[in-house]
C-alpha cells in the first residue's frame, strides 16, 4: 500500500488536519490494516518536504493535531501519476506461505509439511467464514463488501495453491533435499 | 467423413437410427408389395382379365389389384409419418450435437445435411432390411396350398430397375423429409434455437371441417340439379371435389384437435384442484400442438375408418334392399328365389378394414414414439421433481391428462366428422328400384313398388375403430408411465 | 445421535464406488458445506441424506429413525414435507409459471389453489422476483430461476434444505445474492442447511465444512492424493 499517495488523495478533497486524515484513512479503506498516528505525521512531514503538500492553518492552541494541511499543485500531480500508472502485477513471488513450506521440507521432513499445510489450510478456510460473514452482513456498506471480496478471492487462490502444493509436495521434497 | 459425424451419437440417437431404419424397412415392404401386385401378369379368359393361380379374388381379378397397390400404397402414409417423427426422437440431444459441429467450425448447411445424412443412411439400412425380407419371405410363402393355388403372388418379381428406385427412393426421401423437419431449427454454435409458434390456436380448423362437410353436402343435391336439366357433374370434377372435401376435413379435424387441446388445457387450468391437472393443463397450453402432431396418423385413420364403415353399411343396407325387392319379384312370378352372392363384396370390405387396422397401429408405433420423446426430452426436470418428493403417481396422472385429453376429444372429431362427411355424400336413403320387371313372356312386365330403406348409422364398426383407437392409446400411456418410471431414477440427475 | 447424519454410508454406481463408508453428523440448525474436487461423492452424499437414494451399506438417520430402511413412499412424503432440495438448473416445471411452480409443493401437500398462489407470491416478494411471478422459467435469467427454485424449496418451510451446487451455473454476483439469500432466510427459519459445492468462497458461507475425498471424509480437509498415500 502507498500510504503516501492515499493521503495525497484525501487531502485532494479538502485540507484536514492530522487526525481527521487518519479517521478518513480508516472510514474509506475499512478492513485495512490500522494506520497509526505516529506515520501520519511522518508521511505528512515527509510529502511536506517534498512540497506536495503545505500547511494551510493552525488553530490557536499550537501543536501538531491542530495544523491543517493542503495538497499543492505538485502534490496533485504526483497523485495523478499514481493514479493512472498500472501496477506491476506480483512483480516478486514471495510469501511467507511459500517460503514455509520449502524451510520445512529442508529442516524437517514431509510429514511436518503436510501438517503445517492441512492448519494453514484449516485457518484460511476459518478467516474465508469470517470475511463472508462480513460481506453478508446486512449492514456492511459496499467497500466493506468489495474489502471482504478482495480478502475471499486471494484466500480462495492461496486454498487452491495448498490443495496443488499438497499434490506436489513429494516431488518438491526430493528436489530441496537433492541441493 | 459425414458418415462418421452422422454416427457418432448416444443412446438416444442409437434408437432414433433404429426406429428411422425400422420404418423405412415397413415403408419398403409396402412398397414392394404393391409393385409386386401390379407386375402379375393377366390371363385373358373369356373377356375378363384373370390371374387363375391365386386364391384369393382380389388378387386374382386384374381390376381389383390397382386398388389393392393403392391400399398397399397408401399404407405407407403413416408409415411415413411415423418415420418423420423418429426423426425428432432424442433431438434435443441430437440438436446440442449438431450444434457442437457447428462450434467446430461446420456452416450452417453441413450441420443439417449431417443430420439428413444421419436419417438417409439409417433409412438405407432400412430399405436394404426390407428388401432382405420381402426376397426370404416370397421362398418362405411360396408354396402352393393343397387346392394348388397361391395365397399371395410369391411367383412374380417386379423389373429389378423398379426394385432398385425403392431402395434407392426410400433413403433420398426420409433424407428431404429430416431437412424438411429442420427448417425450423436454426443451427448457431451456442445452440439449437427451435423457432416455435406461440399464439394460441385459434378455431380455424372449425372452419375447415365446415368447408368441408359444406361441399360434400352441396355435391349430392348439385348431382340431382343437373341430371334433372339432363347434364352432369364431369366425373373428375366430381371426384376432385370429393378428394378436397375429404382433405379439408382431416386437416380440420387434426388441426381442430390442436385447438381442442389449447381450449380443454385452459378449462383443466381453470378448475384443476390437483397438481397433476395442473401440470396437464399448462403442458397442454403450452404446446397443444405436440398432441395432434403426434395423433396425426391415428386420427386420419380413425376419419378413413369412419368413412368407410358408412360405405359398408350403406352397401349392406343397398344389398339387402335389392334382396327384399327381387324377392317381391320372385314372389309375383312364383319362381323359386336364389339370393345374391356378396360375400366377395364383404371380403373386399373386410379387407379395408384390415388394412385400416394396420394402419392405425402403424400410427400407434408414432405416438409412442412421441410418447416416449416428449418423457426423454424432459427426464431431467422430472427426476428433480421427483427429488424434491412430487409422488411418481402425480406425474403419472398428468401424463394420461395430458396424452387422454387431446387423444379422446380427436378420436371423437375424427369419427364424427368422418361418419357426418360420408353422410353428407350419398345421404342415409337408399332406394332399389328397377323400374319394369318382366316375368318369363315380354307381356309379363309390370312396375314394382321401389324399395327404400335408410341405412343406420354404423354404430357398431365405428365403435369398434373408436375402441380399437382408445385401447391402442390406452396401452401406449401404460408403456410410457413404465418409461416415466426409469427415466425418474435419481441418477438422471447426474447427467448435468 | 445427532439431528441428521451417515452412520459408514457406501454407495456405488454398478461397479464404480462413490461413497466408502462415510459418517458425517449434522447439528439441527447448522449450515453444513460439503466440499471436494469432483467425483469425491459429494452429490451422492447428499443424496443419500435427502433420502433420494437409499445406501447400499450403512445407515443415514434423521431425528432419530434411520430413513435408509423406509419405503420410498415415505421417503417421498419426508422430502415433500420436511425437506427442501435446491439443484443446479433444470428443477423448475417449464411450463408452469414461477408462482404455480412455487405453489406445487403446497398443492401436493393439499393446499387450495387460492391460499398455494397467496404464499408463492409471498415467497416470491422475499425473494425479491415478485415481479417474476406470472413469468416462465423460459424468459428469466439463471439467477432469477434460482431465486425461484429457492423459493419453492423453502415454501413448505422444511427443516432441512439440501444445495447441490446451487450457484454452479450462476455469475458471481448472481451466485453471490442466491447465497446470500439462502443463508439468511436458513438463519431466520433456522433450517438446517446440506450445502455441496466445490467451491472455497461457496463453501464460506457456511459454519462448518466437511471434504469428501474418492469416497470417504478427508480429515486434512485439503481433498489431496496425499492423503491416500
Amino acid at each position: 500500500m502507498s500510504t503516501p499517495h492515499v493521503l495525497l488523495g484525501l487531502l485532494a478533497i479538502g485540507p484536514k488536519h492530522g487526525y481527521d486524515l487518519k479517521r478518513d484513512y480508516d472510514l474509506r479503506l475499512p478492513k485495512a490494516k490500522p494506520l497509526p498516528y505516529g506515520q501520519v505525521y511522518a508521511t505528512l512531514g515527509r510529502l511536506e518536504r517534498d512540497g506536495l503538500v503545505v500547511r494551510a492553518g493552525q488553530d490557536r492552541e499550537a501543536g501538531p493535531d491542530r495544523t491543517s494541511y493542503a495538497i499543492t499543485p505538485s502534490g496533485q500531480a504526483a497523485l495523478d501519476t499514481w493514479l493512472s500508472a498500472v501496477e506491476p502485477p506480483l512483480p516478486h513471488l514471495n510469501s511467507v506461505l511459500l517460503a514455509k513450506v520449502i524451510i520445512t521440507l529442508l529442516v524437517a521432513d514431509l510429514s511436518r509439511a503436510r501438517d503445517y499445510l492441512s492448519r494453514q489450510r484449516q485457518a484460511h478456510a476459518a478467516r474465508l467464514r469470517e470475511l463472508t460473514a462480513v460481506k453478508t452482513d446486512p449492514t456492511a456498506s459496499v467497500a466493506d463488501v468489495i474489502a471482504a471480496d478482495y480478502g475471499i478471492n486471494h484466500l480462495d487462490a492461496d486454498l487452491r495453491w495448498l490443495r496443488t502444493t499438497l499434490d506436489r509436495v513429494v516431488d518438491l521434497h526430493r528436489e530441496v533435499t537433492a541441493r | 467423413m459425414l458418415l462418421r459425424f452422422a454416427l457418432a451419437g448416444s443412446r438416444t440417437d442409437t434408437i432414433r437410427v433404429v426406429l428411422t431404419g425400422l420404418s423405412a424397412a415397413l415403408a419398403t415392404l409396402a412398397v414392394l408389395a404393391a409393385l409386386t401386385v401390379l407386375a402379375i401378369p393377366t390371363v385373358l379368359d373369356g373377356g375378363r382379365n384373370v390371374s387363375p393361380q391365386y386364391r384369393n379374388p382380389l388378387i386374382a381379378e386384374a381390376g381389383l389389384r390397382v386398388g389393392v397397390a393403392a391400399t398397399l400404397v397408401l399404407l405407407t402414409i403413416p408409415v411415413l409419418v411415423l418415420a418423420g417423427q423418429c426423426a425428432r426422437f432424442g433431438a434435443p440431444a441430437r440438436d446440442r450435437r449438431l450444434a457442437a459441429f457447428r462450434m467446430a467450425g461446420a456452416g450452417p448447411r453441413q450441420a443439417v445435411v449431417i443430420a439428413a445424412t444421419e436419417a438417409a443412411l439409417a433409412s438405407g439400412l432400412g430399405a436394404l432390411a426390407g428388401l432382405g425380407i420381402y426376397l426370404v419371405g416370397r421362398q418362405v410363402l411360396g408354396s402352393p396350398g393343397p387346392d394348388g393355388k397361391l395365397a399371395l403372388p410369391t411367383d412374380v418379381l417386379p423389373p429389378v430397375w423398379q426394385l432398385a428406385v425403392v431402395v434407392a427412393g426410400i433413403p433420398v426421401l426420409a433424407g428431404l423429409i429430416a431437412m424438411l423437419l429442420l427448417r425450423r431449427v436454426v443451427l448457431t454454435p451456442y445452440g439449437v434455437v427451435r423457432r416455435v409458434r406461440t399464439r394460441p390456436p385459434r378455431p380455424w380448423a372449425g372452419l375447415l371441417i365446415l368447408g368441408g362437410l359444406g361441399t360434400a353436402a352441396l355435391l349430392a343435391p348439385l348431382t340431382r340439379y343437373l341430371l334433372r336439366s339432363g347434364r352432369s357433374l364431369p366425373y373428375d370434377l366430381f371426384g376432385l371435389a370429393v378428394l378436397v372435401a375429404a382433405l379439408a376435413v382431416t386437416v380440420g379435424t387434426i388441426t381442430g384437435t390442436g385447438w381442442i387441446a389449447h381450449v380443454t388445457g385452459r378449462l383443466l387450468h381453470r378448475f384443476a384442484r390437483r397438481p397433476a391437472g395442473l401440470l396437464a393443463a399448462r403442458r397442454l397450453m403450452a404446446d397443444p400442438w405436440t398432441g395432434s402432431r403426434t395423433l396425426a396418423a391415428l386420427l386420419a385413420a380413425v376419419l378413413f375408418a369412419a368413412i368407410a364403415s358408412g360405405v359398408r353399411i350403406r352397401m349392406s343396407t343397398e344389398f339387402a334392399a335389392d334382396a327384399e325387392y327381387w324377392r317381391r319379384d320372385a314372389e309375383r312370378t312364383g319362381e323359386p328365389y336364389i339370393p345374391q352372392d356378396t360375400t366377395f363384396y364383404e371380403g373386399a370390405h373386410d379387407l379395408v378394414y384390415l388394412a385400416l387396422t394396420v394402419a392405425l397401429v402403424i400410427a400407434a408405433g408414432g405416438l409412442l414414439v412421441a410418447l416416449a420423446e416428449s418423457i426423454v426430452s424432459r427426464r431431467r426436470e422430472l427426476a428433480a421433481l421427483v427429488a424434491t418428493g412430487v409422488p411418481r403417481a402425480v406425474l403419472g396422472r398428468a401424463l394420461a391428462w395430458q396424452t387422454l385429453t387431446p387423444a379422446v376429444a380427436g378420436i371423437v372429431l375424427a369419427a364424427v366428422t368422418g361418419i357426418t362427411l360420408q353422410r353428407s355424400l350419398y345421404g342415409g336413403e337408399v332406394r332399389s328400384n328397377w323400374g319394369t320387371v318382366c316375368g318369363a313372356s315380354t307381356t309379363d312386365c309390370v312396375v314394382l313398388p321401389p324399395i327404400v330403406r335408410t341405412a343406420p348409422l354404423p354404430l357398431g364398426d365405428l365403435a369398434g375403430f373408436v375402441g380399437v383407437a382408445l385401447a391402442v392409446v390406452l396401452t401406449l400411456l401404460l408403456v410410457s408411465l413404465l418409461l416415466l418410471r426409469t427415466s425418474t431414477a435419481v441418477e438422471e440427475l447426474r447427467t448435468a | 445421535m445427532s439431528f441428521l447424519g451417515t452412520r459408514a454410508a457406501v454407495k456405488s454406481y454398478g461397479p464404480t464406488p462413490a461413497l466408502r463408508g462415510v459418517t458425517v453428523d449434522v447439528a439441527e440448525g447448522e449450515i453444513l458445506a460439503v466440499t471436494g474436487p469432483s467425483g469425491c461423492g459429494k452429490s451422492t452424499l447428499l443424496h443419500c441424506l435427502a433420502g433420494i437414494m437409499p445406501v447400499d451399506a450403512g445407515e443415514v438417520f434423521y431425528r432419530g429413525r434411520r430413513i435408509d430402511t423406509t419405503s420410498e413412499e415415505e421417503r417421498a412424503r419426508l422430502r415433500r414435507t420436511e425437506f427442501g432440495v435446491l439443484f443446479q438448473f433444470g428443477q423448475l416445471v417449464a411450463e408452469l409459471t414461477a408462482a404455480e411452480n412455487v405453489a406445487l409443493p403446497l398443492l401436493l401437500a393439499g393446499a387450495r389453489r387460492r391460499d398455494a398462489r397467496t404464499a408463492a407470491l409471498a415467497w416470491l416478494d422475499r425473494l425479491g422476483v415478485a415481479d417474476l411471478a406470472d413469468q416462465r422459467p423460459g424468459t428469466m435469467s439463471g439467477g432469477q430461476q434460482q431465486r425461484c427454485a429457492l423459493a419453492r424449496a423453502l415454501v413448505t418451510e422444511p427443516r432441512v434444505l439440501f444445495a447441490d451446487e446451487p450457484t454452479g451455473a450462476l455469475d458471481t454476483l448472481a451466485g453471490e445474492q442466491v447465497l446470500g439469500q439462502l443463508v439468511r432466510l436458513a438463519r431466520e427459519q433456522r433450517t438446517t442447511v446440506v450445502l455441496v459445492t466445490h467451491d472455497a468462497r461457496v463453501a464460506g458461507y457456511a459454519d462448518r465444512e466437511v471434504t469428501l475425498r474418492d469416497g470417504v471424509v478427508d480429515p486434512t480437509g485439503l481433498g489431496i492424493a496425499a492423503v491416500r498415500r
